[in-house]
């Protein structure tokens, strides 16, 4: 529902801006999930790094800190899944070769724009831009459990199913300390 | 391809449009469920909403009628 409850209510729609795009799984090579994967979470770095600079509240800008964190070793599994799936072992060129880079850097999961998110995020409480975080890492256990079930190869198919059920965690975590500020 | 080649746009239905599908629908026609947290739930939900937590639906799709329209928020 657009909107979400307030508009319901009545109230003009002020809530987390929607999820309006969706991964629709065009990608068939493995390379090409995996250089998408990348890229979206590199996107989910730079967020969760200005949102770490934007929060006051200690808890909250460590647990983005660390979401920041642990999307960067998220980049550097997939590299290496890479350069295996590839047979190189020197891969300067990924993932632009695979992936045209435009707009790289400013897209992250469901296709949000981060500068798009972060103008948004400018003078929201904490439990806002805790509530569109769910929403990213939402998408973003949803994307991985459409490349495991879509990848070939066994080695693959394992670290998509690692990588979300780590996102699935970051979703626990943001619903914790969301719920706990409510 | 671009990186946005890989989304599309998501439908959504405005909230009025809800408001005359539930009306016209008796409630065993469709699952309506509220993603949101149960503290929010508490403070209010749409009329007969059933509330699975964003967290918890992969564990929970079970409970949900696939033969039916589903509506969420």
């Amino acid at each position: 529902m657009e909107g979400g409850i307030r508009a319901w209510e009545g109230f003009v729609a002020e809530g987390i801006p929607e999820a309006g795009m969706a991964y629709f799984s065009p990608a068939t090579r493995a390379e090409e999930m995996i250089a998408l994967a990348w890229l979206l979470e590199d996107g989910s770095c730079r967020f969760y790094e200005s949102l770490a600079k934007m929060m006051e509240d200690q808890e909250t800008k460590g647990l983005f800190q660390n979401l920041k964190r642990s999307e960067e070793n998220h980049k550097t599994t997939l590299w290496k899944v890479y350069e295996e799936i590839s047979g190189k072992t020197s891969t300067p060129e990924f993932p632009d070769t695979v992936i045209s880079k435009e707009p790289r850097g400013d897209v992250m999961e469901g296709g949000m724009l981060v500068s798009d998110a972060l103008k948004w995020s400018e003078g929201k409480t904490p439990e806002d831009i805790l509530q569109l975080s769910m929403s990213l890492e939402t998408n973003s256990y949803d994307l991985y459990l459409k490349m495991e079930r879509k990848v070939e190869g066994r080695n693959a198919k394992q670290v998509f199913k690692a990588l979300s059920e780590e996102e699935k965690n970051h979703l626990e975590r943001l619903t914790y300390l969301f719920n706990k500020r409510l | 391809m671009s990186i946005l080649d890989y989304f599309k746009p998501v439908s959504t239905w405005p909230a009025e449009k809800i408001r005359e599908f539930l009306n016209q629908k008796s409630p065993g026609e469709y699952n309506l469920v509220d993603v949101r947290q149960p503290k929010e739930y508490e403070q209010g939900h749409l009329p007969g909403a059933q509330l699975i937590p964003v967290g918890e639906l992969p564990n929970r799709l079970g409970e949900l009628d696939p033969t039916k329209p589903t509506i969420v928020y």
